[in-house]
């Protein structure tokens, strides 16, 4: 250990920390390890510490993880882009280690700066380090090849990208599924590099092959790939090469497969054009849609919208809907759920009419569903319905709804309605709000769950955010202030935890005649909780508010606090006084 | 919709196989493999084995026999040819969802399953080429299938995270009499492996491997004895069946933590590696190091620990060398706040340095015992009890006397925290006794002992000081050189 007088080894500080049996040291340590780097001066960074971080991968995962981000942003440390070859060696040891986050994270780093070194440099050291991880003897080095490929490919020279090429497709028939698996998933990214003439050879062909893999993970992968690729290919080599293939997923045997096709086949219509997508992807989604597994049915109602937008109105009317009337009374409570999720997003896609004749009723019915999932993601969306057809034709049937699940015995389900108040306030407009929503938002404020309580106190920020502050005064301020003196403590601090977050919307004038003469009050109170509570609201309200008052008012209540017989109390009380003074200087 | 499955899955059973694996028949021969699962119609292995002829003469065309007649009222000549057109219509799959509508048929099936399976164990049966290949292919048509995907109800605020119920397939009266057909077929004594392996290839036991994820233990079980029959039989598929069960076990530790079978795939190891012939195999002891000793670190862990155990004990059992390894792997994979799987490796160690010798223990002792001194001091005071006991094992407490110097220095400091701060009076209990313990052992290097740790503690606030000091020292010198450091985020906090 260096004593303060001698020379400083800051090598030898970072020996000593990693040496150390505390993994919390050792992680501080490589955290800051630019520090270290920064001590050293880039010279001695690239000769010394780099070479002992690349020897020095034996720790825990965790370290390691750390190393490998680091070393992501280290070029500046190393002397710029120039020597930015310098950091591939200890990352190329760390894509060999076992743990799959360690890998990931350093392949990630590595795409980083590959990305940003110079193209000979690409040359002279990535394509090799590439060329030699996929040659790994285990596993987990082919494995992070894979997803390397795409920033060696394009600095490459002609010679190099046929090797590179070629050594992909290797890849791809490697002998262990994982290698396999990684090799389709980056697909996609690889293929994005590659020149069109070789894409329509190689690459499809290493796609073939992994469609036809015997294990049924790596096809599916290659199915998830399908999309990105076929819209790399011109429309009629999609079509000849990308459509048959994926049509004959969409009939698999294995739901996950059926699954992956039914949540990207939206994006093939683009690529093979209108005229195969109406006479092949119409009829396929149109069988997913109707497959017997309730899971294809959630991933393919999902995208119906997604899908409509794609089509022309009258091939959606004919085709789709019916598809989608049978859904809305699915079996399965997620089939609805994801409907719902996205139908209203159809509204603007078929227009007025057609949504009146054929969607209404499907809003509505999902509006009385027996699944409250549903009913609150057709609230969710209600603005796009409401641009469309007006909200009159809905609200007789929302009000029900929103009534019946702000009472919904789950929390969640309570909390989630809370979130779009302020949504629906603004779609329906102040009338509305006034006659039946408001009380809602009150009791809310009572809720017995702490996260009811917090978010509606939110929500009468948000509706003041809304309306102005002249419509809170009216609406909001006097009931909210009426619940301060509840008898229980819980609900007198969720006020006051409201107030707090009022007194920003409301603007200084407000706050000092009506919010805080109640808060003042509220430092009387006997359960110290809410005491210490009134001092942090004083103290949030120190900036927004004129100096006299802190003065006159603030600073008078929180020196009292400060004398309170409770500790906690007094922490709270002497932080905020601590906080005017600062006001006060500055 | 029945169609197109039909269509889909025999196209793989037919499939030829490969030579590759010829070489490493050789090879294999001399593992002899030993089958502790035990079965009935095991004993039968001994009987002198018979060439059948038809096996040799496969018969050409088959006459066409109606399924639906018994056995009984049929000639003996015609038996063989009913057989398989009862096979034939074992390859039609019902929807078990719409019972009503194919109750009958369910239930010709049913029956008609039965009867395959009495025929075959009254020793009547001839499993010639096309006998196999029919029963092969029907199980392959009522086996191999995707499982349903997880019921996810109760996505929402669900009233409770009740224990995930088993997913069990509404065909299983019909698949647990076609598992059984299958045992018997890989069972039966004169089975001509030759042909048996044209059919049960490479693509047949991946896809058999693929079932052991079944949701459903009953299953798993069949599987189990089936492929455990498989490997023992077919010494030609021995390499490729234990490269596939790495490879489930990877994608389990490195991809999806989520495997239902790992417990079972475990159990017929247990048995496969005590099979194993001496000295080990790289292969062999690779599989320990990159598939056993991973598999301690997935969170569903306490599932097939005892298994594990068993299987990482059995290699300890053939080379001694392995203890080190083995003990240097748990290290790494030591949970640090389950307290659960803490409890399992503590007493997996225990059985491992039971089997250590003196070398081996030396190796690994200063990490080991730096380790279980952090289990003494554990808070959960399971955890610190099951540390403790580790002293009661006449084996662990040879090797720590006989390391003393070494272990008591590292031991004594974390005894002297536990009865100085431990809740518990159980540990204080223990920690007094095994304070006693270390004292016989060797009193002098106790006390001594004492007085550093107590030293330690005075000098730990200045060590932390060092530390700041020169990280400060640091701060400042790398503040003083001027990189331009444009792009780079300085996490420097002034």
């Amino acid at each position: 250990m260096a004593m303060v007088d001698e020379p400083l080894y800051p090598i030898a500080v970072l020996i000593d920390e990693l040496k150390n049996e505390d993994i919390q040291l050792r992680l501080n340590s490589i955290r800051r390890l630019s520090t270290i780097a920064r001590a050293l001066g880039e010279d001695r960074t690239r000769k010394e510490l780099i070479p002992f971080l690349s020897e020095n991968n034996d720790d825990d995962d965790e370290v390691l993880l750390a190393l490998a981000e680091e070393l992501g942003v280290f070029i500046p440390y190393v002397g710029g882009v120039d020597h930015a070859n310098v950091l591939l060696s200890p990352l190329e040891a760390l894509c060999s280690v076992e743990e799959t986050c360690v890998r990931d994270k350093a392949v990630e780093s590595l795409c980083r700066i590959g990305a940003q070194m110079k193209e000979q440099d690409v040359i002279d050291y990535f394509i090799p380090m590439v060329k030699r991880l996929a040659a790994g003897e285990w596993f987990t080095a082919r494995v992070s090849s894979c997803g390397l490929f795409h920033i060696a490919y394009p600095s490459a020279s002609e010679v190099f990208k046929t090797e590179l090429r070629t050594i992909y497709s290797q890849l791809c028939q490697d002998d262990m599924p994982m290698v396999r698996r990684s090799a389709a998933s980056n697909l996609g990214k690889f293929a994005a590099t590659v020149e069109a003439s070789h894409l329509k050879t190689d690459i499809m062909s290493i796609f073939e092959d992994l469609t036809q893999d015997d294990q049924d993970s790596v096809r599916l992968l290659a199915v998830e790939g399908c999309a990105a690729l076929g819209k790399l290919l011109e429309p009629q080599d999609c079509v000849a090469h990308i459509l048959p293939v994926i049509v004959n997923f969409s009939q698999d045997k294995s739901w996950r497969v059926r699954y992956t096709v039914a949540n990207q086949l939206y994006e093939l219509c683009e690529a093979v054009g209108p005229e195969p997508t109406r006479s092949e992807l119409v009829p396929a989604y149109v069988r997913l849609l109707r497959d017997n597994e309730a899971e294809v049915r959630i991933a393919a109602a999902g995208k119906v919208t997604k899908f409509c937008k794609i089509l022309n109105p009258d091939l959606a009317v004919q085709q789709i809907l019916p598809c989608v009337k049978e859904l809305s009374t699915d079996s399965s409570q997620h089939v609805r759920s994801a409907l719902a999720s996205v139908i209203m997003g159809m509204a603007p896609v078929l227009g007025k009419e057609a949504t009146i004749e054929h969607l209404l009723p499907i809003f509505l019915s999902l509006l009385k569903d027996e699944f409250p999932d549903v009913r609150l993601n057709i609230i969710s969306k209600l603005d796009q319905v409401n641009q469309v057809i007006g909200i009159d034709l809905l609200s007789q049937s929302l009000l029900p709804a929103i009534v019946e699940l702000a009472e919904d015995r789950h929390w969640r389900v309570r909390l989630a309605i809370i979130e779009y108040i302020p949504l629906l306030a603004s779609q329906l407009g102040i009338k509305f709000f006034d006659d039946k929503l408001g009380t809602l938002c009150m009791q809310w404020l009572k809720d017995k769950v702490y996260s009811i309580r917090d978010a509606a106190a939110n929500n009468v920020k948000r509706l003041a955010e809304e309306f102005g502050p002249e419509w809170a005064m009216e609406h909001i301020v006097p009931q909210v202030l009426d619940m301060i003196n509840n008898s229980h403590y819980l609900y007198r601090m969720t006020i006051l935890h409201a107030v707090s977050l009022l007194a920003p919307v409301m603007g200084p004038e407000i706050t000092c005649s009506k919010l805080l003469p109640d808060i003042i009050n509220a430092s009387k109170d006997r359960v110290p909780n809410i005491r210490f509570n009134v001092a942090k609201v004083l103290k949030s309200l120190i900036p927004t508010v004129d100096q006299s008052v802190v003065e006159k008012t603030i600073r008078p209540c929180l020196v009292e606090l400060n004398e309170d017989p409770d500790v906690d109390v007094r922490f709270y009380a002497s932080q905020a006084l601590q906080s005017s003074d600062q006001v006060m200087v500055s | 919709m029945l169609k197109q499955f039909l269509n889909k899955i025999p196209r793989k059973a037919v499939k030829t196989d490969s030579p590759d694996t010829n070489g490493m028949e050789q090879g294999d021969n001399s593992n002899g493999f030993q089958c502790t699962l035990g079965g009935a119609t095991f004993s039968s292995r001994f009987n002198v084995v018979k060439r059948v002829s038809s096996a040799v003469f496969p018969t050409g065309g088959t006459e066409a026999v109606d399924p639906h007649m018994s056995f009984k009222v049929v000639s003996n000549s015609q038996k063989q040819s009913l057989f398989l057109s009862k096979l034939t219509l074992c390859c039609e799959l019902y929807d078990f969802n719409d019972h009503d509508k194919n109750y009958s048929q369910i239930n010709l099936k049913h029956e008609t399953l039965i009867e395959l399976v009495d025929f075959v164990s009254s020793g009547s049966v001839k499993f010639n080429e096309a006998a196999i290949s029919a029963t092969c292919k029907m199980c392959a048509i009522n086996l191999f299938r995707v499982f349903p995907p997880k019921d996810r109800s109760n996505s929402m605020g669900g009233a409770g995270e009740d224990a995930e119920e088993p997913m069990f397939d509404p065909a299983w009266s019909h698949l647990q009499i076609v598992y059984d057909l299958l045992l018997r077929l890989v069972s039966y004594s004169s089975l001509d492996l030759k042909v048996a392996k044209k059919y049960m290839d490479h693509s047949f036991i991946l896809r058999l491997l693929d079932l052991f994820d079944s949701e459903d233990p009953r299953e798993r079980d069949c599987l189990k004895t089936v492929m455990h029959r498989v490997y023992g039989k077919f010494m030609v598929h021995r390499p490729f069946i234990r490269k596939a069960v790495s490879n489930i076990i990877y994608r389990f530790v490195f991809e999806t933590q989520r495997h239902n079978g790992i417990s079972e795939l475990l159990e017929i190891f247990g048995s496969v590696i005590s099979g194993f012939a001496l000295p080990l195999k790289e292969e062999h002891k690779m599989f320990l190091l990159r598939a056993l000793i991973p598999l301690h670190k997935p969170k569903p862990l306490g599932v097939y620990h005892q298994q594990l155990t068993y299987c990482v004990i059995q290699f300890i059992d053939k080379d001694q060398k392995l203890a080190s390894v083995v003990i240097k792997g748990l290290l790494k994979y030591w949970p640090i706040t389950n307290s659960q799987k803490e409890l399992m490796f503590l007493s997996e160690l225990e059985e491992v340095l039971e089997m250590t010798s003196i070398g081996e223990f030396q190796k690994v002792m200063g990490p080991l015992f730096r380790r279980i001194a952090y289990c003494l001091n554990s808070t959960h005071y399971q955890v610190s009890e099951r540390a403790h006991l580790l002293w009661k094992n006449e084996h662990i407490l040879n090797l720590v006397s006989q390391n003393s110097q070494a272990i008591i220095p590292l031991t004594l400091s974390a005894l002297e925290r536990n009865s100085q701060n431990h809740w518990n009076q159980a540990v204080l209990n223990l920690t007094r006794n095994l304070k006693k313990i270390l004292s016989e052992m060797d009193e002098e290097l106790v006390t001594s002992s004492q007085r550093t740790s107590q030293e330690e503690g005075s000098t730990l606030s200045s060590t932390l000081e060092k530390r700041k000091a020169a990280w400060e020292r640091l701060e400042a010198a790398a503040r003083g050189s001027l990189i331009s450091t444009d792009s780079a985020a300085c996490p420097v906090t002034f």
